[in-house]
This record gives C-alpha cells, structure tokens and sequence, in this order.
C-alpha cells in the first residue's frame, strides 16, 4: 500500500472535528428526493405535511448529510474526482494518506426529530477511528466518524455513525 | 406511497412488501448532481474498470442507503417514522442491477410513549447476493391514539 500512511498519522487524527451550520433549503432536498425516486408526500406537499403533524414540508431524514457537506471546488478534487481535505462522511485531512480507492462503508443512524424546510442545523463529524482490516478483497483501510446534528435550540435531531473504506 | 401502518396491525414475522429497483446511469447522473459527488466510479466507465476494478460505474452507497430508507418509510405511512436504520455496504451494484429491498418485522415494543418495531432489511441483486445487510427501528402510530 504505497498510498498509507503511518499509524501515528492516523493516531494524530483521530479525534480531529469540524462543524459546519446550514439552513435546511426545500429545493435542495426536493432534488435530493427526485434523484432518489422518492416521492413521498410529506417532502413535496405542504398542506398533506400539515395534516399529518408538521409545520412544513419535511426533510427525508438520509438527506441531513446533505445538507451541511457544502460542495467541493475544482482545485480541491483529486485525480479520482473526490474531494481534498473532507470526503461526504466527514472530514478528512489528506495527511492521512489512504489509499485512494475510495468506497461507502456502513452507517448507523438515530433520528430524534424531524427536521422540516428552514430550520438550521448545526452538524459536526469528528473522526473516531482509522483501522487497517483485511477482507474477502485483501487488506483495506476503515474510517470511521461519529455525526451529531442540532438545531438551532441545539436539540440533538440526529446521531450517526458512517464508515468509509480505502482499498 | 403507501397508506398508514399502525402498531397494533404489526407481528413479528410480518414481511414487508418486497421493493424491486433498477437504477439506471442517467439516476445516478441525477442523484450525483443533488450531491455534489463528483467521484469518478460513479461516470467514468473507464476509469471504474480499469483504474478501480470494478466491472462499470458503480451505484452510489448513499443512493443505495436512500432506497433502504424509502421501503421503510413507504411501509410506516406518513404518522410513521424512522427513529434508527444501521446499513453495511458488503458489495458494489452496479446500473441494472435488479436490486430488491426485503424486510422482515423481527420485534415490537413500547418504550418512553414510543409504539417501536424493529425490522431486519436488506437489500438483494436477483441472484440473491446480498449487497447491503441492514436493521431499522420504525415508530408507529396507535390506532387508539388518533385524534
């Protein structure tokens, strides 16, 4: 794995932490829901949304992460199109030197409340762990960050765990 | 959509209905866009098979993770909701891929006012190989709690 770095380096970021707050936008998360296939009434119809409990228009809750991961610029993308510094899990310095064979791991997630068109959300992703593991494809590299999302009340809306692999 | 589940109507053992999905490169176009994700495995045929290995572009994760979401969602009704969901990538799908969302009701309790049912999903190719294991927790209305 001529891409790894070593475990000292990994040590050195485990822990390291961003916070980004952004304004839940209808527009975008309707998107998010079109591209899904997803068409449920309670993301697109206000009035239907109302009836059912809320005060608008809600937010599919797979789409939060979405929300606060902003969007990359052309000088931060690497070879491979993903971005420098922070990948959609999270951030990610690119001292870690991973391999650069990037893959969705697994994620875990808690929802406490819906999240509705307007509210704003504080999200922050600490990276928990680096581990060097061995599967069916050979060895592999997992990273791991822990994600809690709060209001502006800073009421906890939602906790998660996410995994991503480099191979 | 379909229409509202209660909690009272649930059984372990209860499937539920089994969700069958194409994704085509033209959706993966449209889901990359609203995501801003401009990995290449997900355009660059040629750069998915002979940089990466793999056999064509591959099928977003978090596209994966949506439609696991969306047969739960689908299932609870609109008083439902998802309070947990726990997904494991195990393997790539790839456009064209027949993919099939199939859940199992495992369990169901009250806890803290919640009426809750946990559920056993995953999502499937036709040849049965699992691509994504997955367990949720789903909150139901009570009928005898309607207004």
């Amino acid at each position: 794995m001529s891409h790894a770095g070593t475990p000292e380096t990994y040590a050195d970021v485990i822990g390291y932490s961003e916070e980004i707050t952004a304004t839940i936008e209808k527009k975008d998360f309707q998107r998010w829901a079109a591209a899904v296939g997803d068409l449920n009434r309670l993301y697109f119809d206000q009035d239907f949304a109302r009836a059912n409990g809320h005060p608008d228009v809600v937010m599919p809750p797979m789409y939060l992460s979405y929300a606060v991961a902003g969007f990359p610029l052309l000088h931060e993308l690497r070879r491979d199109g993903t971005r420098r510094d922070r990948v959609a899990y999270g951030p990610l310095p690119e001292r870690v030197k991973l391999p650069e064979r990037l893959m969705a791991g697994g994620e875990e997630r808690w929802f406490y409340a819906a999240v509705h068109a307007g509210d704003v959300i504080s999200s922050r992703r600490t990276i928990s762990n680096i581990e060097q593991k061995t599967g069916r494809s050979g060895p592999f590299f997992l990273v791991t960050w822990l994600g809690e999302d709060r209001n502006l009340q800073g009421v906890l809306v939602c906790k998660s765990i996410s995994a991503m692999i480099a191979r | 959509m379909t229409n509202q589940r209660y909690f009272e109507d649930i059984n372990a053992g209860d499937a539920l209905p089994t969700v069958a999905r194409t994704v085509d490169p033209v959706q993966m176009f449209l889901f990359s866009a609203a995501t801003h994700n401009s990995h290449r495995i997900h355009y660059d045929r040629k750069w998915a098979i002979e940089v990466e290995g793999h056999r064509d572009i591959v099928v977003q994760g978090p596209l994966q993770s949506a439609l696991v979401a969306q047969a739960l969602t689908d299932w609870a009704g609109p008083q439902g909701r998802l309070v947990r969901i726990a997904m494991q990538n195990r393997a790539a799908a790839y456009p064209g891929d027949e993919l099939r969302f199939v859940g199992t009701v495992v369990s169901k309790r009250e806890e803290e006012g919640q009426a809750l049912v946990e559920i056993e999903i995953r999502e499937e190719k036709a040849s049965g190989e699992i691509v994504i294991p997955g367990n949720a927790t789903v909150a139901l209305p009570k009928r005898n709690s309607e207004s």
